[in-house]
């Protein structure tokens, strides 16, 4: 093998080079994406793992609340007996004035009581630091590390502006600290203040993010938990910063397995390129092959070959693969960080390396794409019998295997598929898988008889509008189906997905436009910060009636969200004044009604939740949610159910006043300020403006702003969704290109003798075009009920798996008319070159091709 | 070492066609024989059947007391590689392999150590006159020596039957002379039994005897006179 594989392989290389670039490009394809995802997925969750714990030093526990921790627990916590130390800790990530140097994670310490808690490795001539009180006498006072004062170009003394809500801000770097231990979290990039100062500077009023536990010594976790839980109550977590980390990956976990569709997808594609470019390579070495049969060579070795040379191309594709994944993975960790920041309120930063799992993983997949891609092609290779190679044509004419049990296996497998989707036997990402895998072979199955149905409809059609190159382009699809079916599989895949993704896209967005339209309803909103789920800003709750007292404003709601943890989920309890709220807002009821809404939340204390909520936990109207509130563990009847897109984890909604009653916090997110009619907004925007400025951080928007911000939120989520329909669509057109070139090789002979018998250049390059065309629009028809289903099994059950919510059902139309505007120019573009080479060929070469 | 009884051969398509149609033929070991006929008339499915590439519909097709249409895709394929050895008219050498590459392509496929395999290309390149072009590419040699490399590769596994199918037919009538010149007296050295097709009575005359097929039978099968000059 190894002599066939150094001799007729390796010369067929060296004379296809292109085509074998293109093959390898396919695992390259796959694996780059495949790698790059999963090394930005590895590096994000042990980023924010390792943030933590490195940020936690030696503390064996941290206590949380939602709204942060009273400072006066401090004190409580310091008493009880088995601490030996505790540290108060504000915790803010902030980007520098010059954004391009990244997020930059603020740490806020006592710096008098951490070093219980935390090494510090001070660097340089720091002579602020050798007196610790002049450094809190100074609250511009900040510590970086050596890593990032070496980026930055940062001195002791030198000042550092950052972006923050109340607008820029100077720092002054009076320190710099050794990055090994606690220096190293989130990357390096790190400010260390005193915590008192970041309590102003960040709006924390008189609470802290959480505060460090460093236990005596012989006291075991589970005691000192017990201890600290029994002294605070239930409306405190208290938590190992290990437990932390597993919290925070959980949460993100969701949003970044999401993109295994993407890697999924990129790898399908790779086989498809692999089974094309071999199905081309077997077509073209057929006689080879028979002169190999004729020698003696048994199917299995013939066979062995090309899987061999499979094998090899996996591995090499493999390879670069994970190279050029490694080199997109640090853009892509940026993206997700920015989501998953934006998003969840959770950061995680680090240099991405190649985790050698992620490398192997990533090398296997490739080889065994590489293997799945050739696996075909092989078996026709090694059933090809010598007679029929070396009769001329007989191979390229052959239908690829009997149609009726295909068809029947393709029906039953898509049945399968839409079976399992309308009744899961299982939950999560293995159903999906098993609904994706089970109709993509069964529509893979189906296409070939389709696509031939398809192709004897299209005919007259093609004739019909170009007698000659529509005749010559006919001819030449029917006469090599197996060539034909194996690019309209291909385009009729990618076609399938870019309608599928694009439809759920466009569902989600117009169902959340609408519901914005619905629930968006006042005029002006004002915020404190612009991050929706980790505010680095709150406003006092008495700023309400100066809101009121401007003129033109006719009603202010004070909404407050804060983010427990319920059943290991991180849902969103909001509070607002809900009267006013139901009196402009519609909400779409799924159980309840707006009656029941409006009494249970303002008169008797009970909640609302949301449909995902509903479907994440089951928990309906009649039933009760059990929170924990600094008053206690309080059981909220649920009157209604209702569709919101606030948190993609679920949603509980009381009223302003229980939830001041209970969590004993009046500060507020965001201002929802109505104004008097005939007023205009703008002006009342900027009369807020003047009354806050200099006093508290504000954004004031108007409702069209922020239903724009929100939607480029929405846009964020779905990035790399929209790259993988771009992808798709560039699948589709390496397709064509291929199959084009592989039809012109083909056609060489018969080319030649058309030119012979009198066919101009111009007919040759449009029935090359037209065959083009007519593969890309039966490969459309055959996507466009494909992707329909796809996009409902999308919007539907896929949906409510990573977020609860399921989206109505929309025909795609307006992806449909970009496809139908787009893939004729496609198409003909990639007819481009295959039609030139058509053109170019000499007649006399042409007829001696066999 | 031939022996064909009641074979039949169709091809079923849009219309069936029945290629050869009850062929009883025996050939000895050692012989030198020549199949005629018009176009159509079931040569080359003939030889096909002796070689193992194709099974006939029906009938037996007995090549050193193994029934070949009884053998398994398999089973043909060894037998190929040991017991038979091909020359096509247009030599099916691979183009991107080198003279010796050529030779030595069907003992690769049989795993002969790589020691053996130089020697035994050696030798028959040197027994077809090639000796001096082992490192020549297809496209670099003329008509007579393409097929000359193509009678060194059937040589070189030594098998007892070599088919050859219009071995001359793409030569002119200089080189063409050379070629079986070369395969009677690899017949005469060898004892190698030779089954040829051909559309020219100058290269049957050169067999000791003649077969003529028509329409797929056996019309006439007898010596040639003068032949195996």
């Amino acid at each position: 093998m190894r002599f066939l594989l150094r001799t007729l392989s390796l010369s067929y290389v060296r004379r296809h080079l292109a085509k074998t670039t293109l093959t390898l490009l396919g695992v390259v394809v796959g694996v780059t994406t495949f790698s790059s995802i999963r090394s930005a997925q590895e590096t994000l969750v042990k980023g924010i793992r390792s943030t933590v714990d490195r940020v936690a030093g030696k503390a064996h526990l941290q206590i949380t609340m939602v709204g942060g921790v009273p400072e006066e627990m401090q004190e409580k916590v310091r008493s009880l007996s088995g601490v030996r130390a505790t540290s108060p800790v504000i915790e803010q990530i902030v980007v520098t004035e010059k954004g391009e140097l990244g997020s930059l994670m603020v740490i806020g310490i006592d710096l008098l009581g951490d070093r219980e808690m935390r090494e510090y490795g001070f660097e340089g001539e720091d002579a602020d630091l050798d007196d610790p009180l002049l450094f809190l006498s100074q609250p511009d006072s900040a510590i970086f590390t050596r890593d990032f004062a070496a980026r930055v170009g940062l001195k002791t003394g030198d000042t550092l502006s950052l972006r923050l809500p109340a607008g820029v801000k100077k720092v002054a770097a009076r320190g710099l600290l050794t990055p090994k231990g606690f220096a190293e979290a989130f990357g390096g990039n790190l400010m260390v203040m005193d915590v008192y100062a970041a309590q102003d500077l960040f709006g924390r009023g008189r609470r802290f993010d959480r505060i460090d536990v460093r236990l005596e010594e012989g006291v075991s976790i589970g005691q000192g938990t017990a201890t600290l839980q029994k002294a605070l109550g239930p409306a405190y977590r208290v938590e190992t910063p290990s437990r932390r980390g597993e919290q925070m990956e959980r949460l993100v976990g969701n949003f970044i397995s999401g993109f295994n569709i993407s890697s999924g997808f990129a790898l399908a594609i790779g086989t498809f390129l692999i089974f094309n470019a071999f199905n081309v390579a077997v077509n073209r070495r057929r006689r080879d092959i028979g002169t190999l049969r004729a020698l003696g060579a048994t199917p299995r070795q013939v066979r062995t070959l090309f899987l061999s040379e499979a094998l090899i191309i996996g591995i090499l594709g493999g390879a670069i693969g994970c190279l050029a994944g490694t080199a997109f993975s640090q853009g892509l960790l940026r993206m997700m960080g920015q989501t998953t920041e934006t998003v969840y309120g959770i950061s995680g930063s680090g240099v991405v390396t190649l985790p050698p799992g992620v490398a192997l993983q990533s090398m296997l997949l490739g080889v065994l794409a590489s293997l799945v891609g050739a696996w075909g092609p092989a078996l026709v290779a090694s059933r090809i019998s010598p007679t029929e190679a070396f009769a001329k044509g007989v191979f390229q004419t052959r239908a690829p295997g009997h149609a009726a049990p295909r068809i029947l296996a393709g029906l039953v497998l898509f049945g399968v598929s839409v079976l399992l989707a309308l009744h899961p036997p299982f939950a999560g990402n293995v159903f999906i898988l098993s609904v994706v895998i089970t109709g993509a072979i069964g529509l893979v199955l189906l296409v070939t008889p389709l696509s031939r149905a398809l192709l004897i409809m299209a005919v007259p059609l093609v004739s019909k509008a170009a007698p000659v190159a529509g005749r010559l382009s006919s001819d030449a699809l029917l006469g090599n189906p197996r060539r034909s079916s194996g690019t309209i599989m291909a385009m009729a895949l990618s076609l399938t997905f870019v309608l599928g993704l694009g439809g759920y896209m466009g569902s989600t967005k117009s169902t959340m436009v609408r519901w914005m339209d619905d629930v968006l309803t006042c005029d002006l909103f004002v915020r404190a910060s612009a991050n929706f789920t980790r505010p680095d800003f709150l406003f006092p709750g008495a700023l309400r009636e100066e809101l009121l007292s401007v003129p033109g404003v006719k009603a202010v709601e004070s909404y407050r969200g804060i983010r427990p943890i319920y059943r290991g989920q991180q849902i969103l309890v909001g509070s607002i004044e809900m009267g006013g709220v139901l009196d402009r807002t519609k909400y779409e009821f799924l159980q309840g009604n707006e009656q029941a809404m409006r009494s249970g939340l303002t008169l008797e204390g009970k909640c609302a939740v949301s449909e995902n909520f509903f479907g994440r936990f089951g928990l309906g109207v009649g039933q009760q949610v059990e929170l924990d509130t600094p008053s206690g563990t309080v059981r909220f009847p649920i009157v209604a159910v209702i569709r919101d897109f606030s948190s993609d984890q679920g949603s509980v909604f009381i009223d302003r006043s229980t939830f001041l009653r209970l969590w004993h916090d009046d500060r507020v997110d965001v201002y929802d300020v109505s104004i008097k009619s005939g007023t205009d907004p703008g002006k009342v925007r900027d009369l807020i403006r003047r009354k806050l400025a200099g006093e508290f951080p504000a954004l004031v928007s108007t409702r069209q702003e922020f239903k724009d911000e929100i939607g480029k939120a929405i846009d964020a989520f779905y990035a790399l969704m929209r790259i993988t329909v771009f992808l798709a669509v560039g699948v589709a057109f390496l397709g064509i290109v291929t199959s084009l070139l592989i039809s012109v090789a083909e056609r060489s002979r018969e080319i030649g003798i058309l030119k012979a018998l009198g066919a101009v250049p111009q007919q040759i390059g449009l029935s090359i075009v037209g065959e083009a065309l007519v593969l890309a629009l039966v490969g459309l028809v055959i996507a466009l009920p494909a992707g329909d289903l796809f996009a409902s099994f999308m919007e539907g059950p896929v949906a409510k798996t990573f977020t609860g919510w399921g989206m109505p059902h929309q025909y795609p139309w307006d992806i449909l008319g970009q496809l139908l505007v787009s893939l004729p120019v496609i198409s003909a573009l990639a007819a481009w070159v295959p039609a030139r080479q058509g053109v170019r060929l000499k007649g006399t070469e042409a007829i001696t091709y066999e | 070492m031939l022996k064909l009884q009641d074979v039949f051969k169709t091809y079923e398509g849009k219309a069936e066609v029945t290629a050869l149609s009850g062929i009883n033929l025996t050939i000895g070991a050692g012989e030198m024989v020549a199949i005629m006929g018009p176009s159509g008339s079931g040569k080359s499915t003939l030889l096909n059947l002796m070689g193992g590439l194709d099974v006939p519909t029906s009938g037996q097709v007995m090549v050193g007391g193994k029934d070949l249409a009884k053998e398994s895709e398999k089973g043909r394929s060894l037998f190929r590689r040991s017991k038979v050895s091909y020359i096509f008219q247009a030599y099916h050498l691979m183009p991107t392999l080198r003279v010796s590459q050529n030779v030595a392509l069907p003992l690769h496929l049989a795993g002969v150590p790589a020691g053996e395999i130089a020697q035994k290309v050696a030798r028959v390149l040197r027994e077809v006159g090639l000796d001096g072009r082992t490192n020549h590419l297809p496209d670099e040699l003329s008509g007579g020596e393409r097929q000359r490399v193509a009678i060194a590769r059937a040589l070189v596994t030594d098998a007892p039957l070599l088919l050859a199918d219009e071995p001359t037919g793409n030569l002119d009538t200089a080189r063409g002379e050379e070629i079986l010149s070369l395969l009677r007296s690899i017949h005469r050295e060898r004892g190698t039994t030779i089954v040829m097709i051909t559309h020219d009575h100058h290269a049957a005359s050169a067999c000791e005897r003649l077969i003529r097929l028509r329409d797929g039978k056996v019309e006439d099968d007898g010596a040639v006179a003068g032949g195996g000059r």
